[in-house]
């Protein structure tokens, strides 16, 4: 009786002992690719951006408007980025695959892109400051700024089903190229991501 | 292994574990006595003196949701919102990991007390992170960001209804309610219809369960929405239900004016105590085995300490709101205060019965410490080793006072339809009878078109 209420209470101790030994752990980096997938959290995360910008872009050369402008108007389309508003659960940064697919168009020598409405504030900005300080050669005139033919905008939208530890995340993206002259989407892309997540019950 | 060796081997165990619970015994003062001179500084709206004491807290471990959680909401009393924002999303992301229960937490809280388990924060609190952020966000005319938070208020709330449990808190009023405002100003009417109702729904409960009846302006919403989607059915019924006369085709809303809405934290929410009651009783072993004649032994000490809450005083009951000439008073929305009492109460039995399954954990280690020196025939040894163990248990039961401590005592909300403009809002801050206890003003607040423009203002009593 004696030992065996020792034997359990050494063991007890001994958890205790091991609970206390386990705290502080030192940093540590490790370098990945970029393209390298890698899921934490289960969030909106930089794979999901990739995969996103990636499905868009090759959707969007490959379409009949680019051919079809190019055609009928004898020159590149210029097009400028709207706004892609996040309807997600998630504060998402549409930046890196807007910009990602603004560099794609650029880089294919098919489109041209304007400034964006925030963008051209501080160009005019400067403008203005350059009719001011700038020499006569080097000063831009105001009022020669190209026009877009097309606005692209978007929608990111979400949707969640849980149940108890498992969550099914559901991510919708809806980009649309819209023809500023009448109105008309000329290009809609679309892609779908699902994510199964499961959480933990139990840590160390 | 012989006996002996056994013995020497249990009894070296024995020490140092009776010297791992000294070894807590410095972190003696539990939670809530450390919130003192945070809550003087506050007062006296000291927010950069409160946050150097809330900056004492970092190191901490267990209460790295509740160093951030308050970090986030002194920040936005000194309306640096996008700070206060970066805060509370490291809190929502902390509570995400602490979903999962450790091991090793919940074995030491078995033998030391609850608070070595890392604070997740209770369900009211995880959804009010969501509250502030979206106030936040709101204040800094990001109406799209606060969309984000509503929706995930929605799936919080789902999971918290999952739950099966005693809780009376499986919705949270304000937060709809607040939902549906964002859903109005982006002009998504039938998502706003929805969490208008949710809200109604949600304030039937909690006039029951809290004392806060169904606010008026909730009222005027479900009714105008109702009738500008159509709803002719839904509509008669709330028109009859809360006495308001139908809208003519025509007299909707005056569109070409913006709104304020101003919110008040009044207070602090309670804030948890301890009570403790120490008895001698026999060791375990006697106690289980009664009849059996023992040497004489020496009674074991045990401790029991349990939380509850004490509401803070707090002498402002309303606010008046004035802009140009028109007024408004503030109206209650969300009393976190009753909330928090009804979530410790569901939460009691379980807390009481951890208490009472630890006291017998120590009083087992005491009396095993009793007998490892009674066989060593040292009375010096045995003596010490028993006090010292007796002393550890007493120590080291505190009661988890853990809480989210800079939320409000209640949340009132005002709105007022003012044409475009810039504004100068005063606030008067009203006690009994109407009485004006302190007066605040905000110059320069913009009023746009169609658009609610969100002020708010946390007041702590002195």
């Amino acid at each position: 009786m004696h030992q065996t209420l020792s034997k359990n209470s050494l063991a007890v101790l001994m958890a205790l002992g091991l609970a206390l030994a386990a705290t502080g752990c030192s940093t540590s980096v490790k370098r990945m690719e970029a393209s390298e997938v890698k899921d934490l959290s289960g969030a909106w995360n930089d794979t999901d951006s990739q995969q996103v910008s990636e499905e868009m872009i090759k959707d969007v050369l490959d379409r009949t408007w680019l051919g079809e402008f190019s055609r009928t108007q004898s020159r590149q389309p210029a097009v400028i980025v709207g706004e892609v508003s996040n309807l997600s659960h998630e504060h998402i940064n549409v930046n890196t695959f807007v910009s990602d697919m603004e560099r794609a168009l650029i880089n294919s020598d098919k489109v041209q892109f304007v400034a964006s409405s925030t963008e051209r504030q501080e160009i005019r900005g400067e403008r203005k400051d350059q009719d001011l300080n700038a020499s006569e050669a080097s000063r831009k005139a105001m009022g020669q700024e190209k026009g877009a033919d097309f606005m692209l905008k978007g929608t990111i939208n979400t949707i969640i089903d849980a149940s108890g530890n498992t969550q099914l995340r559901y991510y919708q993206v809806d980009l649309t190229l819209i023809s500023l002259a009448d109105n008309r989407k000329v290009w809609v892309g679309q892609k779908k991501i699902k994510k199964l997540v499961e959480r933990s019950n139990l840590r160390f | 292994m012989n006996t002996g060796q056994l013995i020497v081997a249990s009894r070296i165990g024995l020490l140092l574990g009776a010297f791992a619970l000294a070894s807590t015994l410095t972190g003696c003062a539990t939670y809530s006595e450390s919130f003192g001179s945070i809550e003087r500084n506050l007062s006296a709206h000291q927010y950069d003196a409160a946050l150097k004491d809330i900056e004492k807290q970092s190191g901490s471990k267990t209460d790295r949701v509740l160093y951030l959680l308050n970090k986030g909401m002194v920040l936005r009393m000194k309306r640096d919102f996008a700070g206060s924002n970066q805060m509370l999303e490291a809190a929502k992301a902390e509570m995400e990991k602490l979903y999962a229960a450790s091991v090793s937490e919940n074995t030491l809280s078995f033998i030391v007390n609850d608070a070595t388990v890392s604070y997740a924060g209770d369900d009211y609190e995880q959804v009010l992170v969501h509250l502030y952020m979206a106030f936040n966000y709101l204040e800094l005319g990001q109406p799209n960001d606060a969309r984000v938070e509503a929706l995930q208020v929605d799936i919080k709330l789902r999971e918290i209804g999952e739950k099966i449990s005693g809780d009376k808190f499986t919705e949270d009023a304000l937060s709809r309610y607040l939902t549906g405002l964002v859903y109005e100003e982006l002009g998504e009417w039938s998502d706003a219809m929805i969490a208008y109702r949710k809200a109604y729904e949600a304030y039937q409960k909690y006039s029951v369960n809290f004392g806060v009846p169904i606010p008026d302006m909730l009222k005027h919403d479900l009714l105008r929405l109702a009738q500008r989607e159509g709803l002719t059915d839904e509509a008669a019924i709330y028109s009859k239900e809360f006495g308001i006369a139908l809208a003519q085709e025509g007299s909707l809303a005056p569109e070409q004016e913006g709104e304020l809405v101003f919110v008040l934290n009044n207070g602090l929410a309670p804030i948890k105590r301890e009570k403790a009651a120490g008895l001698w009783v026999p060791p375990p072993t006697v106690a289980m085995h009664a009849t059996r004649s023992q040497k004489q032994t020496m009674p074991v000490m045990v401790n029991i300490a349990l939380p509850y809450y004490e509401s803070r005083p707090n002498k402002v009951l309303s606010a008046r709101v004035s802009v140009s000439g028109k007024q408004a008073s503030t109206q209650m929305m969300e009393n976190i205060d009753a909330i928090a009492r009804a979530s410790l109460d569901s939460h009691m039995p379980a807390i009481t019965a951890r208490s009472i399954a630890r006291a017998v954990a120590k009083g087992v280690i005491q009396e095993s410490v009793d007998r490892a020196g009674n066989r060593k025939n040292d009375p010096a040894v045995e003596l010490i080793g028993s006090l010292f163990v007796r002393v550890a248990a007493i120590a080291t039961e505190r009661a988890d006072t853990r809480s989210w401590l800079t939320l409000p005592a209640n949340v009132q909300l005002a709105r007022l339809s003012v044409p475009p403009g810039s504004y100068t809002v005063t606030v008067d801050l009203l006690g009994a009878g109407e009485r004006v206890i302190a007066s605040r003003e905000y110059p320069g607040v913009v009023i746009s078109k169609k658009h609610k423009t969100y002020l708010t203002q946390h007041w702590v009593a002195n």
